[in-house]
């Protein structure tokens, strides 16, 4: 299966992604190279598996996690980009009217 | 000297964890201008960490296993206050906020961090050129890659930089740079290590392990980071064993299994002939050899690339530019900045990836793709499980050939994906596996058996590694010059 520019642009974006031209047309080509080979599944028969999610053996119940411990607000805030006071600092969720999104 | 005999030397008061540490330094500032594996020497809080060690022995305390040890930690394993960039733009500036449970266990057992060491991006590439911070060569010849993505890892060690590294393992990321650069590598038995700290790749198949120059410090580092941890539930609490007590057991009627599908004609003439010294080496240390089918296993690479990248293409959503790490400047809208920072901050073997788990898990292709991988990793689990009801270990050659040029394949990833064709079927189905050195190729570079186990049976594989380690007489003494 060939991936085309278009498609690679409209999985980008999917992904909160933008790619150069040039990168577009660099992965269309290394991308449909790559589903090409990863289509070679459809020659295995895994008819008799059914996905197999099993826990290793003794993992926790996540309800068991102790919850002290836990890096502290500060920690967290100390890595943002931008803060105030005790909250994350981004840009407005819509676009200021005439700007760019 | 091994990190076990460091251990017992600091122990016993015969040298000091400063004068260690010291050695280290001089020996990072000697050879890793050539190397690349550093990406930070974490030199004042080292020394002064040696320092406590040492006053904690003249006070008569007793100190543990790894007393003294210098270790280098792969830069996605968080230690509390130290920078971590994951081999990435995009985490630029970031600072560890706590500790991850496997350099916890580290630093309960006396051993000292003494830096961050180079990776691919995010841990998705197999040669360590996909870092965006700095290139690091192969200490056998430096013109090579030194495998990836803990590469960093794996020269460290091999250029006798530090004893021991951890790494982190999704699909071969410690027993590849192992074998490329003639080091052992572990990657447990996934539950075995908590990944608590660890930034996730792919989170079902992510593992942390050590990297050693010897099989028994490998095993020491892995008695002491291994065990349960309920800050990961996916972490097992089945008991720790010491991989050290039973090491030198030998291996005398252990049934051995080689793959009926692991072709000769898949690896180079090179890596033939090491794979045919080294099953030489299992059968002259007592193994009996039998050959097993697991016919999934030519499954395994385009299986993996769909798993997963598909679990990157969520983990990473995370990054964005607004908790953590690289902003975009002058975005207007909160959309404008996520892809922003995710464009500018990304390098491209992480975008391809994303994209590609995007395109697997997306409308119309997720049963094609991601149901269709997951399915068949789930019948090569039970292929493996009914191989192992016949033989106590399979072995496989780790990679196809030894290390390939630097630059070589960086332009088709394609043909850097095939070069996990073996690591990746013991990461799909979970299983533990070492790589131990088997000696050089023509071109005098390091070759890899990578020795395989049931779950939780790491105790025999490191067995089975020490006698091929003893029966081969390996030794890993690159002197990397410019």
């Amino acid at each position: 299966m060939s991936l085309d520019v278009e498609e690679v642009r409209r999985i980008a974006a999917l992904a909160r992604l933008q790619l150069s031209v040039g990168e577009e047309a660099k992965f269309a080509s290394q991308l449909s190279e790559i589903v090409d080979y990863i289509d070679q599944l459809r020659a295995f028969s895994a008819d008799a598996a059914q996905a197999d999610d099993t826990k290793p053996e003794g993992a926790i119940a996540v309800n068991d996690v102790p919850l002290e411990g836990r890096p502290l607000l500060e920690d967290f805030l100390d890595n943002a980009p931008a803060s105030l006071d005790r909250f994350l600092l981004v840009p407005q969720v819509k676009a200021a009217p005439g700007g760019a999104e | 000297m091994t990190a076990e005999e460091l251990a017992a030397a600091v122990r016993s008061g015969e040298r000091t964890a400063a004068e260690t540490v010291e050695q280290a330094f001089e020996r990072i500032d000697r050879v890793d201008p050539s190397v690349g594996a550093f990406l930070e020497v974490w030199r004042q809080p080292a020394a002064e960490r040696a320092a406590e060690v040492d006053r904690r022995r003249d006070s008569g305390k007793d100190l543990g296993p790894l007393a003294g040890v210098p270790t280098a930690l792969k830069d996605n394993l968080s230690l509390a206050g130290h920078e971590l960039n994951c081999g990435s733009r995009i985490l630029s500036g970031y600072r560890a906020p706590y500790t991850a449970a496997a350099v916890e266990r580290l630093l309960a057992a006396d051993a000292v961090p003494i830096g961050r060491v180079n990776m691919d991006e995010f841990a998705m590439g197999s040669s360590c050129e996909n870092s965006a911070l700095t290139a690091t060569r192969n200490p056998w010849n430096l013109n090579m890659a030194p495998g990836g993505s803990s590469g960093g890892s794996a020269a460290a060690v091999a250029a006798a930089e530090v004893p021991l590294a951890l790494g982190s393992d999704t699909g071969g990321s410690i027993r590849q740079p192992a074998a490329f650069c003639g080091v052992v590598g572990v990657k447990p038995t996934y539950g075995r290590v908590s990944r608590h700290g660890l930034v996730a790749f792919a989170s079902s198949l992510d593992q942390i392990g050590p990297i050693a120059r010897t099989v028994r410090d490998a095993a020491l580092a892995l008695s002491t980071i291994a065990g349960p941890d309920p800050r990961d539930s996916t972490c097992s609490t089945r008991p720790v064993e010491d991989y050290l007590e039973s090491i030198e057991d030998g291996i005398e009627g252990l049934k051995v299994g080689t793959i009926r599908e692991v072709r000769t004609s898949a690896l180079d003439k090179d890596a033939a002939e090491g794979h045919q010294r080294a099953l030489d080496a299992l059968e002259m240390a007592g193994a009996r050899l039998v050959e097993v089918g697991i016919p999934l296993i030519d499954a395994a690479v385009a299986t993996y690339y769909v798993l997963a990248n598909s679990e990157a293409s969520a983990n990473l959503a995370r990054f964005d530019g607004s908790r953590y790490g690289h902003r975009a400047a002058g975005a207007r809208s909160l959309r404008r900045m996520y892809t922003d920072s995710r464009s500018e901050g990304f390098g491209s073997e992480v975008k391809r990836r994303i994209i590609l788990g995007t395109f697997a898990l997306s409308s119309g292709y997720h049963d094609a793709y991601y149901g269709r991988a997951a399915r068949i990793a789930g019948a090569m689990r039970q292929q493996f499980a009914a191989a192992f009801e016949v033989v106590d270990l399979l072995v496989t050659p780790t990679c196809p050939s030894g290390a390939f040029a630097r630059g070589e394949r960086v332009d088709d990833p394609l043909a850097m994906y095939l070069s996990d064709v073996f690591t990746t079927p013991p990461s799909l189905v979970g299983i533990p596996g070492v790589s131990a050195p088997c000696g050089l190729d023509s071109r005098g570079l390091p070759l890899g058996l990578q020795i395989l186990a049931p779950p939780f049976a790491e105790a025999t594989a490191l067995r089975a590694a020490r006698a091929v380690e003893k029966t081969i007489g390996f030794v890993c003494n690159p002197e990397p010059t410019p």
